[in-house]
């Protein structure tokens, strides 16, 4: 009895807080992490989505401070995650990057958002 | 754009409904009800100019919505997609355009059936049953194109024949009124056996609808919590309240369809049949305008994001807190709400049927249940502003408290204190005094609440700071504030693990052996002891972990060990599990130590980052790693509460 009424609370409780999300692609989390500082200029980065993207519509670009892209143009879906896109960078000098990415998940809905990480200190 | 991607998304599902409800209502109604009879042949010409009809609607929409979605997804305007071959590009390539390919071909086969059907000029026989299946088909395969075709694993498997299911009945019941008019129309001209195949035909789509009802209710249920799952979501957004304006629509047709079925088919066999099978008629015409109105909201709402990802805007003056209920006033208050539904459908079933008694029965009941069911809430329910349910727009990690906490200093701190107690210097003059912001209590708000607060002040004393703070900015002293009294909280607990989530550790990135990590990445496979030291780092309580490595591993515990003073980083030579972070990370996480601690203070975080155990050297001594191990365990059990949905990323 008491068991069934702790899942009935909790069930009463769950109305007024949490639901599974779904149905947009939105950002989960990024290689390098969304604001983070990285030593070492990496070659390249990935952004995983919360669901699965179209690969022909969906890309993104890295651009330095002075507005200017350095990415290597090469916007793909990985091949073996559906929901990862990559992305080539030309050799970073240390500075603050932005990374503009514009994607559809597979139920058409697009998505895009804007985040930052810095090369070296 | 938008409109015109409403506009034909509506006709495409109006279209494709009618094609599935025309080919269910030839096989399943038409056919065993009239066989044979005058009413059928000239019956079987009109479906079938119908779902002719409703063919070229649904080829047209098709077309169209794919061009629309072209343009959506490319960027482009909707002429120019066809120049560039973004509608090739997304016919070929994308998951919509494979849905749409298989339907071209079910549209083809669909036609053929039609055709071989109107040269017959009868219903059913095996063919009607290929087009109803075809019908069927290209009816279920928008589930696809919808909303539960991006989810994943079990639960995107139960939204998508959530989706089905309730686009069958959609399409059995809504599809099938059309045909039904059709029908009696056809009746009422024949007037000797018209009036039997009439009754005949309306009891089998009765039961047909009563079917498709409590498919549509169920599936319903399962649609509305992935995508509006939650109250605030339901009645404070525009994609909720566009959600409940629909469900109210289709009360009104199952009122209708209560009276149908209690009152107006009971009189076919009674001697004012003629004018019951009229207003029958006209009632079906309703239903179906009705349906047209829900089809154009399921327009609006395929453009419209979910519920769940949009700020609700709370409209009520007050909230239920359920968590603040008895068991016993929990108990009542679900009594109370099963019986105003079960007294809600006796007054619909009492009103169609036109039953005087249970009609006043049943409006008692619902008085009685609204008076007695909100008392024992009463307790429950606290003050609530427009942005209570607000999800923070800056996620709630180290660079935002850093920022808060220069924002507190220069505009919180003269009255609230510098430590957030309520005791600034300017606070002795103030009529009120300010609110301790270190309490326990300060969590019994949410940041919504607290953002409110923020934005527009509180009583007559605190300003607000609506045009000072940006919204972010706003955001990033709430969770300043949060953590601060998250680390108070923090340094009450002790070495019994904690069944209260009530201190989160805020997220923040580190580095460790090279690589970038961040607190959430760690917590995403269960608990983690956060080892936070001073000064010295406390190098044989390192090893020892360092050699019970394989244990806690076991336990599903990684170890995250930081110097919160800054300058302790460069002396450190590589002891296992020292990580290095900067400096506003090493603040923020002073929040979570004293000095007084001793040499380092140890912290068992669920996977949420609330804190649930606390050792310290000092007081009480540090964990053995048998007991780390046993204490994951427990931790591991806690989901704590659900993190915010725009707590991470960009």
């Amino acid at each position: 009895m008491t068991r069934h009424l702790a899942i009935a609370m909790a069930f009463a409780a769950s109305l007024f807080t949490a639901a599974p999300a779904h149905a947009h692609a939105f950002l989960d989390h990024a290689n390098p992490a969304v604001g983070s500082t990285v030593p070492a200029a990496p070659a390249d980065i990935a952004l995983w989505f919360t669901e699965h993207i179209e690969p022909a519509f969906s890309t993104a670009t890295v651009t330095n401070a002075a507005g200017e892209r350095v990415d290597r143009g090469d916007a793909h879906v990985a091949a073996d995650n559906p929901a990862e896109l990559q992305l080539g960078l030309k050799p970073l000098p240390p500075g603050t990057y932005t990374v503009h990415w514009h994607v559809v998940s597979v139920d058409t809905h697009t998505t895009e958002g804007t985040f930052s990480f810095d090369v070296g200190r | 754009m938008d409109a015109f991607i409403v506009a034909i998304r509506t006709l495409h599902f109006a279209a494709c409904a009618s094609l599935a409800g025309v080919g269910a209502f030839e096989c399943l109604i038409a056919d065993p009800a009239l066989d044979g009879s005058a009413t059928a042949a000239d019956l079987s010409r009109r479906l079938n100019s119908l779902a002719w009809i409703s063919l070229a609607l649904a080829v047209i929409s098709g077309l169209g919505w794919l061009a629309g979605v072209a343009a959506d997804m490319s960027g482009q305007s909707l002429g120019g997609v066809f120049g560039s071959g973004a509608v090739g590009t997304a016919l070929m390539h994308t998951r919509i355009g494979e849905d749409w390919r298989l339907r071209s071909a079910l549209v083809v086969l669909l036609a053929l059936c039609l055709a071989w059907n109107r040269r017959r000029g009868r219903f059913a026989g095996d063919v009607a049953w290929i087009g109803l299946a075809l019908s069927v088909l290209l009816l279920a395969s928008l589930a696809w194109a919808g909303h539960g075709a991006a989810d994943e694993g079990t639960d995107g498997t139960i939204h998508l024949v959530a989706d089905l299911l309730h686009l069958l009945a959609a399409g059995a019941w809504l599809g099938g009124l059309a045909p039904l008019a059709l029908l009696l129309t056809a009746a009422r001209r024949d007037s000797a056996s018209g009036m039997t195949a009439a009754a005949a035909t309306t009891r089998r789509f009765s039961l047909l609808a009563v079917v498709s009802v409590g498919v549509l209710l169920a599936s319903g249920i399962v649609n509305t919590w992935y995508l509006a799952g939650n109250v605030p979501a339901l009645i404070g957004t525009l994609y909720g309240r566009l959600l409940l304006l629909k469900i109210a629509l289709f009360l009104a047709m199952l009122t209708i369809a209560a009276v149908n079925r209690l009152r107006l088919t009971p009189r076919f066999d009674g001697t004012d049949a003629h004018a019951a099978l009229a207003r029958l008629r006209r009632n079906a015409l309703i239903e179906s305008g009705l349906g047209l109105g829900i089809l154009a909201i399921v327009g609006v709402l395929g453009v419209l994001p979910p519920g769940l990802h949009t700020e609700p805007i709370w409209p009520l003056p007050f909230r239920l807190v359920v968590s603040a209920l008895s068991t016993g006033a929990l108990v009542m208050l679900l009594i109370f709400a099963i019986g105003f539904c079960v007294c809600g459908a006796v007054a619909v079933a009492a009103f169609a049927a036109g039953w005087k008694r249970p009609l006043g029965a049943a409006f008692i009941g619902l008085i009685v249940c609204v008076a007695f069911g909100g008392a024992p809430a009463m307790p429950a329910l606290v003050a609530a502003y427009p942005t209570t349910f607000f999800a923070p727009s800056a996620p709630y990690n180290a660079s935002a408290v850093d920022r808060g906490a220069v924002i507190y200093a220069q505009n919180c701190a003269a009255c609230h204190g510098a430590d957030g107690r309520g005791d600034g210097p300017a606070a002795a003059g103030l009529p009120t005094k300010p609110a301790n912001l270190v309490q326990p209590h300060l969590f019994a708000h949410t940041p919504g609440d607290l953002f409110w607060w923020v934005s527009h002040g509180y009583g007559s004393v605190m300003p607000g700071f609506d045009g000072v703070l940006t919204p972010t900015d706003r955001w990033s002293v709430i969770h300043f504030i949060r953590a601060r009294a998250a680390g108070v909280i923090a340094s009450g607990m002790g070495p019994a693990v904690s069944t209260i989530a009530a201190a989160q550790v805020p997220d923040f990135a580190f580095e460790s052996g090279g690589v970038q990590d961040t607190l959430s990445q760690v917590l995403a496979e269960g608990p983690a002891l956060l080892v936070l030291f001073g000064a010295d780092a406390p190098i044989a309580r390192l090893q020892q972990l360092g050699a019970a490595q394989l244990k806690l591993i076991a336990a599903g515990l990684p170890v995250v060990a930081i110097g919160v003073n800054g300058a302790s980083q460069g002396a450190v030579t590589n002891p296992p599990y020292v990580v290095g972070l900067s400096a506003k990370v090493a603040a923020m996480l002073s929040l979570f130590r004293n000095d007084s601690d001793g040499g380092e203070t140890e912290l068992m975080l669920d996977r949420n980052g609330n804190v649930r155990v606390r050792w310290t050297a000092s007081g009480g001594g540090l964990a053995t790693p048998e007991t780390l191990a046993a204490d994951a365990l427990t931790v591991a059990r806690f989901s704590g509460a659900a993190p915010n949905h725009a707590g991470h990323g960009g």
